[in-house]
Formats: structure tokens, sequence, C-alpha cells
């Protein structure tokens, strides 16, 4: 029956978008690794990734069977794991680029602050879901500010500037969609831009200021920080219309561009495929983004609506500050591409938010029936 | 429990999301469109910039051969040491590593890497040795980012011979590479470059282009791909004018005698004065070019920049001294075409002049002489009333007939103009009239004027050619690598005596006497060729007397013209003239009689062996033999005139 029902209530524009990505992305991963692997098979990060995309995939098949609605019993105990798996990462956690972002566990290490995203869009949709139409003053939004606040300052503290503003952005995409007061979301810019100077002198470390400057202006540390910048347009510019071809990105294949498979992931797209590939992954991402909001719009409940702006925003954020940071319009955060980056943790939580996804929208008429 | 309703309360919310993401997606799309469509073209050139080096194959300068062909310049396959430049910086250790390995101090390495522009590697050290080349080659991996280049290095063959002809070739400078600016070729840091003479006038012709490989490096600067080749086009040839054994003999001659007067500077000029080709030209002290080839060392340089004697200047051509006796020529022509002498009048020599009191260097007195008789002694009274009856206005007017005062045209730089004796000189320089004296020391070329050696030399050419004046010139022709001839050079007469040919012809009557019975007889005794010369003996404020000696041969068709001094030689006839008689000796192929009795003695014990052989077998041998026999013969192979006949 669920079955049944499963494959005639699939979103099959999302998981084509999503698939498209995810192709994109293996033959990508490929291209700017095959040279250097660690292990003696060249094709050992497509391999890995791919393994865990098929593995997700059954993941997402398993969760289809349960009702998403369940996820809000869950709510403030997955808060509070939230809050000790955070606070495990700043005891525990394994340095890599100057931050502590990562747990070994046995063979895998993972990246908690990734999980963290999805988690808290749950948290929060399951708190938000009671105040549509009622954040009107700062007594009705400090509350839940400050119910993001905290999981926000412990990333922020490991430090991962990008995710603690992932936080942010489906914070504001979910009060936006509750309906907040505009004026006190107009007010709430305003704080936070007074603040950014308290926040520059105070809480951004040297090297994320150095990003930030490198950011206003690249040539500022042209073989420090803003190498990568410098580097990542050279590849996308230099990919022209047509882009050089897969294996034959000059930047990418000679080392030029680093983390080619990582965070600037989209230049190796840009060079070998050009702009007509890199216009056709946007527009795969548009899809996913658009049907999310699609989504939303249709979900049989505010949670579930909750949940689908939450996921949106968060996939939003991440192509608007992953592209434009390779595109040299967005500093370096850290941030990588939905689906296309390497990396095991990212793609299992955003696996899971294409599985909520399906299973709201598997479920959002059946009032109809 | 929440419903659909609420959704559509805020759907206007969701919408404006939506509207939000298309947006960023637009914007991202339109970034990358401006990146890839619009600015392209900027970023693919920054990317090859990234990835591709030019390793240039240095094209080979064209060869020098002399007139027969013979070669006298060429290169041997060298090679250098260079580093790719990098998009990152170069590490500290490659060049504390490198600075060891190839004695070139830290700073200078420093100093290139930083004057470098381009992808061109920067060339640290040219002509190393093969052990520093096993080194890098096996060590690859301490040393990345450093090439070998193959480079055509420089070779002089004869090393000193003719370097003042040849010049040099060396690493372009920084006010070289400002000056060669708006050259047709681009010249570049690293470039080498003919600094003087012939390699100098003819760097164009002579350098070729350039080729190189496209390599394909990563970002450690390790070569991963030759992605194009070109081939560089080798440069024009020089056939010269130059005889390589007249040179060897001008050269050994000058040597020889410079240490047997105790001199230390000399010069010589060796033309045919029926053309302007120059055969051969000596200048003395001189350097080893081969030297600055790989960048000449200090100690090298020092004991060239210190030399007082100036090794690095072709005294040939920018050596200016005052001609002494050679000069008389002009005088004597001068006094025979302005009728105010004839070749009969004998005028009374008794050992001084009358009028003022100069008279001959060692005061004797010959009595009355007639114009040859003068001419082939020498005689300072007879000529210093040539002058006496000519004035300076005619004695300078003859002197800028000969061409003198100004350069001959000669290919080379530098070329000195000389000075002639006038009034307007001394007014302009010393602001002081003229006196009558001073006539008489220009008379004998003494005074003011001022000659250079291939000047001394045009003068004698000319009375050699009957009046005509060729221009000198070095090269015959430039061949480019396809053998083709790009440019040929001509003889051009650049002047002509106004004088009647029988002047001319007592002029050379009287020289010739100089070798038969006059100033340069003795050294010329026996010699089997009729021979114009005249000697000179310079006086010089600053110590000995330079030594003079022109002349050409054979007498009846001039085809070679030598013009000798001696700096600080002391007499022209001592000094001079011996060299002189050995370059003219060359010159026809005469074999000296030292050599020429051994060479009989060789020749006949040759003979005695092959008699003996000849009565032990019936063997072929003879015609193998005969060609050792037949070289040694005088007159045989190439001369100048010696075998043309006499006309």
């Amino acid at each position: 029956m669920i079955l049944n029902k499963k494959f005639r209530k699939i979103d099959v524009e999302l998981i084509a978008g999503v698939a498209g990505i995810i192709i994109m992305s293996l033959i990508t991963i490929g291209s700017a690794t095959h040279i250097n692997t660690p292990s003696e098979d060249r094709y050992w990060y497509v391999l890995r990734q791919g393994i865990f995309t098929l593995l997700n995939v059954g993941v997402i098949f398993f969760f289809m069977n349960f009702d998403y609605k369940a996820l809000q019993a869950y709510g403030k105990k997955l808060y509070i794991f939230n809050i000790i798996m955070l606070l495990a990462v700043m005891f525990l956690g394994q340095s890599a680029l100057g931050a502590q972002r990562w747990i070994q566990l046995g063979p895998i290490s993972i990246q908690p602050s990734e999980f963290s995203k999805i988690i808290m869009i749950i948290c929060m949709a399951s708190v938000f879901q009671d105040k549509i139409g009622q954040i009107n003053k700062w007594s009705d939004l400090l509350p839940l500010a400050g119910y993001v606040g905290l999981p926000f300052l412990l990333v922020l503290k490991q430090p991962d500037l990008g995710t603690s503003l992932v936080f942010m952005a489906i914070f504001l995409g979910m009060i936006f969609a509750c309906g907040v007061n505009l004026k006190l979301l107009a007010w709430m810019f305003g704080v936070a831009m007074a603040c950014a100077p308290l926040m520059w002198h105070f809480v951004l470390k040297e090297y994320q200021k150095m990003r930030i400057m490198v950011f206003m202006d690249p040539n500022v540390d042209p073989l420090g920080s803003g190498y990568h910048i410098i580097q990542s347009k050279i590849a996308i510019g230099s990919g022209m219309l047509f882009g050089k071809g897969l294996f034959a990105g000059t930047q990418s294949q000679l080392n030029f561009l680093p983390e080619n498979h990582t965070d600037f992931i989209f230049a190796v797209v840009g060079e070998e495929l050009g702009f007509i590939g890199a216009t056709i992954l946007l527009l795969l991402y548009l899809v996913v983004l658009w049907r999310g909001i699609k989504i939303a719009q249709q979900a049989q409940d505010s949670f579930g609506m909750l949940l689908a702006v939450g996921i949106t925003s968060m996939l939003a954020f991440h192509v608007l500050v992953n592209v434009g940071m390779t595109a040299g319009i967005m500093p370096v955060t850290g941030i990588p591409l939905p689906f296309m980056s390497y990396g095991v943790s990212a793609l299992t939580t955003n696996m899971f938010a294409v599985a909520i996804l399906l299973n709201i929208y598997l479920r959002n008429q059946k009032l109809q029936f | 429990m929440n419903t659909n309703t609420n959704n559509i309360e805020f759907g206007g919310r969701l919408r404006v999301i939506g509207y939000i993401i298309v947006l960023v997606i637009a914007v991202l799309i339109g970034r990358i469109g401006y990146l890839q469509l619009y600015d392209g073209d900027h970023y693919a050139s920054l990317a090859d910039g990234n990835r591709i080096r030019i390793v240039p194959a240095v094209a080979p300068r064209g060869t020098f051969y002399d007139r027969n062909g013979n070669m006298m310049v060429t290169n041997r396959p060298g090679f250098a040491v260079s580093l790719l430049p990098l998009t990152e910086p170069i590490s500290d250790d490659v060049i504390n590593r490198l600075s060891e390995l190839l004695k070139v101090p830290k700073g200078t390495i420093n100093e290139k890497i930083d004057a470098h522009i381009g992808f061109d590697p920067i060339r640290i050290k040219t002509d190393v040795g093969p052990e520093i080349l096993s080194i890098i080659a096996e060590q690859k991996d301490l040393y990345p980012g450093v090439v070998v280049e193959v480079l055509p290095i420089r070779e002089y063959i004869y090393k000193e011979q003719a370097v003042h002809v040849f010049g040099y070739v060396s690493e372009i400078n920084d006010a070289e590479l400002e000056a060669k600016k708006d050259s047709p070729h681009k010249y570049k840091m690293g470039d080498i470059i003919g600094k003087a003479g012939l390699e100098r006038v003819y760097d164009l012709e002579l350098r070729g282009e350039d080729g190189g490989e496209q390599v394909e490096v990563d970002v450690t600067g390790k070569p991963v791909e030759i992605l194009g080749k070109k081939n560089p086009v080798p440069g024009s040839d020089l056939y010269l004018t130059i005889d390589k054994d007249i040179q060897a003999a001008a050269e050994k001659a000058v040597d020889e005698q410079l240490v047997a007067v105790g001199a230390k500077a000399a010069a010589v000029v060796v033309m045919n004065p029926q053309t302007g080709e120059v055969l051969a030209m000596v200048s003395r002290p001189s350097f080893d070019p081969n030297l600055f080839v790989g960048g000449i060392s200090s100690k090298n340089w020092n004991a060239i920049n210190n030399n007082p004697n100036h090794p690095m200047d072709n005294k040939a051509i920018t050596g200016e001294y005052p001609p002494g006796s050679t000069f008389k020529i002009v005088t004597g022509t001068a006094a025979l075409a302005e009728h105010v002498v004839t070749p009969e009048e004998k005028i009374f020599d008794s050992g001084k002049h009358w009028i003022v009191d100069k008279g001959n260097a060692d005061g004797e007195a010959l009595g009355y002489i007639n114009f040859e008789e003068a001419m082939a002694h020498s005689d300072n009274v007879y000529f210093y009333e040539m002058g006496n009856r000519l004035g300076i206005d005619r004695l300078e007017k003859y002197a800028r007939m000969f061409g003198l005062g100004k350069p001959t045209g000669i290919n080379l730089l530098f070329e000195a103009e000389g000075l002639v004796a006038s009034q307007e000189y001394k007014r302009k320089v010393f602001d002081e009239d003229w006196y009558l004296a001073e006539t008489f020391d220009a008379a004998i070329g003494q005074g003011f004027n001022n000659v250079t050696p291939i000047q001394a030399a045009m003068v004698m050419g000319e009375i050699a050619a009957d009046g005509k004046r060729y221009k000198p010139y070095l090269v015959d022709k430039i061949v480019d690598p396809d053998g083709k001839t790009v440019k040929k050079f001509k003889p051009e007469v650049v002047g002509q005596l106004e004088v009647e040919p029988q002047h001319i012809r007592l002029v050379q009557q009287g020289l010739k006497g100089v070798t038969k019975y006059g100033t340069a007889a003795s050294v010329f005794r026996g010699f089997p060729i009729e021979i114009a010369g005249k000697t000179g003996t310079a006086e010089n404020p600053h110590g000995r007397d330079h030594g003079w000696f022109v002349a050409y041969g054979p007498f009846d068709n001039p085809s070679v013209v030598v013009a000798v001094i001696v700096e600080q030689g002391g007499y022209g006839a001592a000094s001079a003239v011996p060299i002189g008689r050995k370059i003219l000796e060359a010159a026809f192929n005469i074999p000296d009689p030292a050599k020429q009795a051994e060479l009989e003695r060789q020749r006949k014990q040759a003979e005695q062996a092959h008699k003996n052989k000849k009565n032990n077998s019936n063997s072929n041998n003879k015609a193998q033999e005969q060609p050792a026999v037949v070289n040694n013969a005088p007159g045989a192979g190439k001369g100048y005139g010696a075998a043309n006949g006499k006309k």
C-alpha cells in the first residue's frame, strides 16, 4: 500500500534535480582527484562518495515508511543531543585547517556541525510551528533567537563561521515564513549591522578577518589567503563558454586550484565544463530549491512547511555562499556545495534533508482522500 | 492542529522566498557569465601563464669565415642552469642550494629573480660543467623548478687573433636593453649580444631567431608535458675579407717584434688597395674574447681593464698618431701637383733648413737631392722646403683630398677621425695665428697632424691604386642558413686624387726607392717582389717615438697595402719595417729563408726515400707523395699578385 503510494506521490522533479547534481558531482570529483588520490585506486574518492550516495538512498527509502510528523516529538531530545555533540567536538575534536570540526568514529571522521544543521531545522520547526503569525514583538522574537543562539555560538566557537551563518540563514528563512513582523526584521538587521564592528574586534579570529579583507581585495595576500580566490576565478574564467573538457582543466589538474574536490569544486565545473556546464548545474539547483518552496507551500501542516522552508533556506544559502565564493563575490567561509563537494557528512545531511522534503510531499494531500 | 490555512495565510511570504532563490541563482549565473564570457580571454591567458613555460632554444650565432672559407668564429654546445619562474615564490632552500652548487652569490640569484618578467627561465649561470649537470639531474627533487638549457656557446677558435675585428659577445645589460628598445629584434634580459667589433655591428644578422619548447608545468614547476616546439633559426654567417694566414702572420710578427723592441702596443692594417678589402687587422695589446662568453671573472676583467695600454681598443681604427714621415707622401704629391717643384730640381740639404732651424733627425746632410731621392731617404730638409713653398693651406687641401681628417668608413664602430693641421684648427682650439715653423712640422707629419693606422694604409693605398680611394671593408658577404647571400659587399670608390697620373708615378718611384736604397732597404734586401714603402718615426711627447711603416706591393700591380705602427717602438725602420716585411712575405707566400732551407732539405730527403722505395718495389706511391712537395714550392697556392705577373 504504502510503497504503491510512495511511487505515485514521489516528487520526480526534485529527485531528478538531486540525481542530476550528484551525477555531475561524481564526474567532477573523479576529474579533480584522479591524479592525487591517497590510495592506489584512482577513483577512490568517487567510489567512496558513490557508495555513501547509495547507502543514503537506502536510508531515504526506509525513512519514507515513517511520517515526518513523528519527528516533532523528538524536538527537545534532538536539541539536547545537538548541544552535547557540539560540546564533544570542542573537547574531542580534531583540528583541520585551523578549526576543530571533526570527530573520529572508527574509520569515518564525521563533522558534527554538518548534522547539526538538519537537527536544528527539525528543532526549530517543532518549536516555531506554534508561533506562526505571532512574532510581532521583541519579547516574541528573543526567546526564539536564544533557542538558536546557543548552538550558533557553540559552532562559531569551533570556529566554524560558515555553519553558524547557515544557522542564521535557516533561522531567518523560518521566522520569515512564520510571518515575522517586517519592522522587527528590519530592526534585527539594524542591530546586526551595529554589532558588526564588535564582532570584528571580539569574535572573529585573525584568519577570518583576513578572509574578509582578502574578499574585499584578493591581492592583499595573493600567495596566501588571496591565492584561493585568485586561482578559483582564473579556473572559472578560463573555462569560457564550453570549458576545457573533463580531465583537461589546467588549473585543477596541475594543482593550481586548491581544495578542488571539496569547497572549490564549482571552479572545476566552471573550468572543465564551461559556462554551459556551470549554468546547467545552477539550473539543477534552481529546480531543487524551487521544488523545496513548492513542497513548503503544499505541506499538510506548519511543521512540514517550516521543515521545508528551513531545508530550502539551508541549501540555498550553501549554494549562494559557495558558488559566490568560488566566483569571487563572497568571502571564503568553508561552506561546501550541497551534493557536489566531496564529503560524506555533508552528503548524508543533504540527502536526509531531501528525504524529509520527499516525505512531506508524499503526505501533503492526505486530507484530500 | 495547524492546517493548510496557516500556510495560505503566509503563502505570500513563501513566494517571496521563491523569488529570492530565483534571484540568487540568476545573480550567480550572471557572475560566472561575466567571468567566463566577458572576461574569459583574460582569465584564459592567466591560466596559460600559470601552466605554460617557454624553455628557449637559443639560436646559434652565425659563423665567421675568412676569405678562403676557413672557419674562424663558431659555436660549441654548452649548458646553462636556469630557474623556471613559478606562481609561488621560489623557496629559500632551493636558492641556497643552487647558490652553493653554482658558486653564485644568493644576492645575485635573488636579483635575477626579482628583475625577471615573463615566463621564460631565469638564467642563473651559463656554461656550467658536466659535474654540476649530473648533480642537478640526480637530485631533481632537491632542485624543483631548476632546468638545464642547452646553449650554443661562442667560440673564438684562434683566441686573441683578430679579436678587435671580431669583437666579443656577452649578456645584455640594462643600458643596452634600454638602448635597443626600438630595434626590430626584441631583445630581452639574458640575451647574449655582440658587444664590440663585427659581433656588435652585425648582431641582428648574426643572432638568428631563438626557438623553444612550450612546456606545461604543475604548481611546483615540474614539467608535465611538452606542448610545442619551435626550432631555432641559426644566425647568418659572415664571410670576411680577412685572410686567416695573413692575419696569423701579422699577429705573430707583431708579437715577436714587440718583444724584440721592448714595446707594448702596436697596430697593423693590411688591405687590398684595388678594392678596400681588409686582409688583416691587428691591435696590441689584445685579449681573449672567449673569456667574456660565460660572463668574465673579475680577475680577468681587472687584468684587461687595468692594463694602461687598453687592450679593448682597436688601435688600428681608434689610435690617433702623428703620421711622421709617412705624411711625406701627401706633401710630395701636393708639391708635384701644385708644380712648386719639378722632379728634376735638386735642393741642397746642409742638414738644416735655411729659414727655420730644423733638420734631419740625426743631423745628417745629404747634399743636393731630387724628389725621388728625398722620398727614398725621407729627407726632412727637402720636405720642409716643400712645405715652405706650398704653405699650410695647400698642405691641408691635399691631406683632405687623400681622405685624412675624417673616418674611412670601415664597418666598425668608434673609428677615429684623425686630424689635419690647419690654420682654422689652430685658431679654433688655441685661438692663435699660424707660424711658419708649424707648416714645416706639418710637412713632415708632425705638429697637429694625426692619423689612424687605417688612414695611413688608406693614403698608401691611394698611391698604389693610382689615386683611387676605396672604402675599407671587412665583410664580403652575409649568407643566411639556407645558403642564400642576403648581403654582398662590393668595392666602393669614395675618392680620387685630382692629381696628374705622372705625378703619382713619381711618388710611386720615390716610394720604391725606399725599399731599394732608402730607409727600408736593409730590411728588404733580397725580397723577391718589388715593394713601395715609407718609413716614419713620429715624435711622441710622452715617451719613445712611434715607429711607422707603410708599404704596398707588388709594385707594378699592387694587391696588398700594409700599415704598421709600433707605439714607442723607436725608429720606424727598426721597429715597424720588419713586421711589414713578414706580413708581405705571408701575403705573397714567400717562405722565409731559414724555413725554405729546411723545406729544401726535407724535399731532398723525401726524394731520396722515394728513390729507395722505388728501387725496392714498383709501387705507385709517387702520386701520394707528390702533393707534399708541390705545396712547399714557392709561389704555389694562393697569392696576392706574386703569381699574377706584371702589367
